[in-house]
């Protein structure tokens, strides 16, 4: 089987119907495993998400294949560019159906609450925490995620999430407690 | 996979804490991967992380993708692959390439190489054919010529008539 990374794309994009079955056959995969995850949280059915993944493909080869002529292999690879590709058609396809079809009282509850404006919150001030500590303390908190989960986003070693967000948490504990409240 | 999470105090002090918004930059697709893949030099990886910070949905893709790519893939459904592959025919094909039929017997490729050599065959022996049964170029020179020498004698002839009778 083809492999993402043996595909000639210069055949591939010259509007060739073998390199572009070669393509589909080693893409299948990959934006189904996308389309399938990223859906998962809005109740579609099978179908939808089939009508959700060839809308990726759709997207790939519309007007002569502009949007697969926007990539660029010197600047990431093909199978990761292709699963932020079909992301972003899967949210789109969701949002489209989630328009036409879902009744105010299917929408789950959290996505219409409205935050609570009363608490009092104290501001963390820019440039207190870097991106990265901050990034790893919304993944942790609000994203609620496990520090491997974090680790494998970020490519980094568990230890080295254990230790920024550590190090965040400090600096955030030193600044407020100096800080008169 | 550990499921090592943050202590009550750390959750809590985080709750008491409002991060300010910032209004993520655009972030392209190719970044965004090139991100995810850790390619970035750290400034500008900082640049995209800022994003992800700021943006709930950004965040959310991340994590997912670097789910998905983490794990071995499952086939997908035949029937993707089939609908998929329906959306470029052959016809894309023959478009883009489409020559005349002297373009392809003359063309400089290799490819039929024999069927356009038997073609050029074929059309030259029926054109000597056809020569030759029609007498080949002497004689059909030597009809036109005839023609017209017998076109000049009767005008002759009729000038001859006509001075003849005084006319």
């Amino acid at each position: 089987m083809t492999e993402l990374n043996q595909i000639d794309l210069r055949t591939l994009l010259t509007g060739n119907k073998r390199a572009w079955d070669s393509f589909v056959t080693a893409a299948a995969p990959l934006i189904n495993a996308v389309v399938r995850r990223t859906l998962s949280s809005y109740r579609l059915s099978e179908e939808d998400v089939m009508d959700a993944a060839q809308d990726v493909f759709v997207r790939l080869c519309a007007n002569d294949y502009r949007l697969l002529k926007t990539y660029d292999p010197a600047r990431a690879g093909l199978s990761t560019w292709l699963a932020v590709v079909s992301r972003s058609a899967a949210v789109d396809h969701a949002r489209r159906r989630r328009q036409a079809n879902v009744p105010l009282d299917d929408v789950p509850e959290a996505s219409l609450a409205v935050e609570d404006r009363h608490v009092e919150k104290l501001k963390i001030p820019q440039g207190l925490l870097t991106e990265r500590q901050m990034l790893i303390l919304k993944c942790l908190y609000d994203e609620e995620k496990d520090v491997s989960e974090v680790a494998q986003l970020l490519k980094i070693d568990a230890q080295t999430v254990r230790s920024t967000h550590h190090k965040a948490l400090l600096r955030l504990r030193i600044h407020f407690q100096k800080e008169p409240q | 996979m550990s499921t090592e999470r943050p202590t009550q105090s750390d959750r809590e002090l985080w709750r008491s804490l409002a991060v300010d918004r910032v209004a993520p930059g655009q972030v392209s697709d190719l970044d965004f991967a090139a991100w995810l893949e850790g390619r970035l030099s750290e400034t500008a990886a900082a640049r995209i992380e800022a994003a992800v910070a700021a943006d709930p949905e950004m965040r959310r893709a991340a994590l997912e993708l670097a789910e998905v790519l983490g794990q071995p893939l499952p086939a997908a459904p035949a029937r993707l692959e089939v609908r998929a592959r329906a959306l470029v025919g052959f016809e894309v094909e023959r478009r883009s390439g489409r020559v005349g039929f002297f373009d392809w017997l003359f063309a400089k490729d290799q490819r039929f190489a024999m069927q356009r050599l038997a073609t050029l065959t074929a059309a030259v022996i029926i054109a000597i054919s056809g020569f030759m049964l029609g007498g080949g170029l002497g004689e059909s020179m030597a009809q036109e010529r005839y023609a017209s020498v017998s076109q000049t004698d009767t005008s002759n002839e009729l000038t001859e008539f006509l001075v003849s009778d005084g006319i």
